[in-house]
């Protein structure tokens, strides 16, 4: 590119940058700053403390449970709704009766508002008069109502069971435009030397989907570790801290705490997590854009 | 020390900086409130639908008789769990509000620890509160010996119950003693009821229960010592207040998994024939009871009895602050004095006020002024989440999660509640 071409390109990528800068990183860097501060959140002053709102950090109970009960969200909320997206992808690309509803049925929760899931498998939990509680006593399986979010044993696990069904139409939407991609030509040559309907899956399918595959599973990847308000609004991080994740704890010692400095500190956590889990991805668009 | 703006100047320009700090809700230590005139005022609060409406038409009253005008903002329903989170940001982001409503203790203390919230000392003086309103709502809001806001009402925690529950159980009357609460709790689960309508989403409202059981197994001397952390609390006292308060789940004199339901909708149990009472404050009658289309002839409320001298409930206090950079604190602090004019409470049916002749009507909110004019007259305890900063609260609740859950036996949850104290007051 010329050198005027450079300046022009510069002027018309200047209102995006601005905005970014604005939007992006100025608050970021602003936020790795107090990270190394002991501000309250309110106070116009503060202290600068170094690292030891890191160190500290191995030392709190409640960020060792966060991060565990983080890596479970990620390994259930990833795995789950890519396996069951795909396979509802690859289902409703062939030939099914109401396809079309099939579609909208499956991709509904995904443009809910997260309050509204939340509100909604509340009730659905709720011990006394929720219809899973309801259901299991009508089929004589009483032993197995549980208070599903008002105990530890169980309070994750229902939380992700709504992420789930929430998260389960976007790899089916991404899987599905991929799979409108690969040449039916191939499907049929491999149908005349006879492959098996699996050995089609697994030879065509699959590697097709490759580019796909790293979209849907790196957005998923970072969209479960930034998990914060279908957490929150389900169970505020409860019974005690049982459900608290990485997100919440941020929060909670941010905004309610008044101990902003440590809050913002894990809030970098976060982001240097969820970059490098984005790297594969990263790089492997930037691959595709250079060949 | 560094304070924000040496930060800022680091950082950047000075037009830059000023654009960025909106961005990130700073204030870059300048920043002024939304009043834009001094004859502008802006009011924050959480009333919610049913009450906003008679504040406004209030504040119109003002707005007439000061030719000012006054903005009301509310987030109804919001709670002290969400309130105060939205009222920091909007401090933060340099559009705060000139008066704000907030609850005592240590909700509202940050923000005058933080010099967020003006001292009304001057104000106390001037409007002569300290005559005029109730002593006890405040020291509520009374921090550290600043006098950071203005107490509005002072709100006691009773027991409200349904009298055809009561009467459906077989019980005659309000239990007297704990030992004839448990007989009553025994009777309405026997009847297929479940007696208390508590949950403990946000640690509300199972804290009202555990709350009540240590008042009843310490007695008010040793409550207010443990409190403030001037007694242990690895004592049999607590012990055998977390024991009965694991008796409560066991017996089913609590709803199933209560710690994970929303107080919100328990609470109206009582009212919707799902329970046969709650522990809650004076607005349920017109909130609850009336909102939901019942009469309050068919419901009563009573103290919880401890068997203790003074008979003491829990209660907590609420007022408004000023914010430190109004425009017009004068102006401000009018308002105030105005919003706790007797005159005003009556006219926005307030059930627990401040000030004196201002008592609910007997007409309309019957167990309200019944309340009024018994209960709320006599000594109160803090409520628990106004007793201890919002983290020490939250690890107080775990630890009463954990107990109601069976993962924590009564012994070593006082314990480790004394260890929270302990790292508290370090």
């Amino acid at each position: 590119m010329s050198r005027r071409g450079g300046a022009v390109a510069w002027v018309f990528a200047a209102p995006a940058l601005l905005v970014y800068v604005v939007f992006l990183v100025y608050p970021a860097v602003s936020s790795l700053w107090f990270s190394f501060t002991d501000w309250d959140g309110l106070s116009p002053t503060y202290h600068v403390v170094g690292l030891q709102n890191y160190t500290s950090m191995p030392s709190d109970p409640v960020v060792v449970q966060a991060a565990v009960n983080n890596l479970i969200w990620a390994v259930v909320t990833v795995v789950v709704p890519v396996v069951l997206g795909l396979a509802l992808a690859v289902a409703l690309n062939g030939k099914v009766r109401g396809k079309p509803l099939l579609r909208l049925v499956f991709y509904t929760p995904a443009v809910l508002p997260l309050v509204s899931v939340a509100s909604i498998w509340g009730w659905l939990y709720n011990p006394q008069y929720g219809a899973i509680n309801a259901f299991l006593r009508a089929v004589g399986l009483d032993s197995l109502a549980q208070p599903w979010l008002g105990q530890d044993s169980t309070a994750l696990a229902a939380t992700m069971v709504a992420a789930i069904w929430l998260r389960v139409g976007f790899p089916m939407l991404l899987y599905l435009a991929a799979l409108q991609g690969i040449p039916q030509d191939l499907y049929e040559a491999a149908t005349v030397d006879g492959a098996t309907r699996w050995q089609r899956f697994w030879h065509i399918t699959m590697p097709s989907l490759k580019a796909a595959h790293y979209v849907v599973i790196a957005l998923s990847v970072i969209d479960s570790f930034k998990v914060f308000d279908l957490i929150y609004a389900m169970t505020y991080g409860g019974p005690g801290t049982a459900t608290q994740v990485m997100g919440t704890w941020m929060y909670f010692n941010v905004f309610q705490y008044n101990q902003a400095g440590y809050g913002t500190a894990i809030a970098v956590v976060i982001t240097l997590v969820a970059i490098v889990v984005s790297v594969p991805y990263v790089r492997s668009q930037t691959k595709e854009q250079t060949t | 020390m560094i304070n924000r703006r040496k930060f800022l100047g680091l950082t950047g320009g000075a037009a830059i900086a000023a654009g960025l700090s909106a961005c990130t809700g700073t204030s870059g230590g300048t920043n002024q409130t939304t009043s834009t005139g001094s004859k502008e005022l802006r009011l924050f609060t959480y009333e919610d639908n049913s009450t906003v409406g008679l504040l406004k038409e209030q504040i119109k009253k003002f707005d007439a008789q000061n030719g000012t005008t006054t903005t009301v903002d509310s987030l109804p329903g919001s709670g002290a769990a969400v309130y105060p989170d939205k009222l920091r940001t909007e401090l933060l982001g340099g559009k705060g509000p000139d008066v704000w409503r907030i609850w005592g203790g240590q909700i509202g203390a940050p923000f005058v620890t933080a010099k967020q919230a003006m001292d009304l000392s001057k104000y106390y003086q001037k409007y002569g509160w300290d005559s005029k309103i109730n002593p006890a709502a405040v020291q509520g809001m009374t921090f550290d010996g600043v006098k950071g806001g203005m107490p509005f009402i002072a709100l006691g925690i009773g027991c409200w119950y349904s009298k055809a529950a009561f009467a459906k159980a077989g019980v005659a009357a309000p239990p007297t003693s704990y030992a004839e609460l448990e007989e009553v709790n025994t009777k309405l689960v026997k009847a297929g009821i479940t007696p208390a309508g508590l949950g403990g989403k946000y640690g509300w409202d199972v804290m009202r229960l555990f709350e009540y059981l240590l008042e009843t197994s310490a007695g008010p001397d040793l409550h207010d010592k443990l409190l403030t952390g001037g007694e242990t609390w690895d004592r049999p006292e607590v012990v055998t207040a977390f024991t009965n308060f694991k008796k409560w789940q066991d017996q089913k004199w609590l709803p199933e998994g209560s710690v994970g339901l929303d107080p919100a909708e328990v609470e109206l149990w009582y009212v919707q024939g799902k329970s046969a009472y709650t522990i809650t404050g004076p607005w349920t009658e017109a909130q609850g009871i009336q909102a939901g289309g019942k009469k309050s002839a068919d419901f009563g409320v009573f103290e919880l009895p401890t068997g203790q001298n003074p008979l003491r409930h829990s209660g907590f206090v609420e007022g408004y602050m000023i914010n430190a950079k109004a425009g017009n604190p004068d102006l401000a602090a009018a308002l105030l004095d105005f919003l706790n004019q007797p005159s005003t409470h009556k006219a926005l049916k307030i059930t627990a006020s401040v000030v004196a002749g201002a008592e609910p009507d007997q007409a309309t909110l019957p167990l309200s002024y019944q309340w009024a004019k018994g209960p709320a007259t006599k000594p109160f305890y803090t409520i628990q989440d106004q007793a201890f900063p919002k983290k020490e609260a939250d690890q107080y609740f775990a630890i009463q999660s954990d107990v109601l859950q069976g993962r924590t036996t009564p012994a070593d949850a006082a314990r480790k509640m004394q260890d929270v104290i302990k790292a508290w007051k370090r």
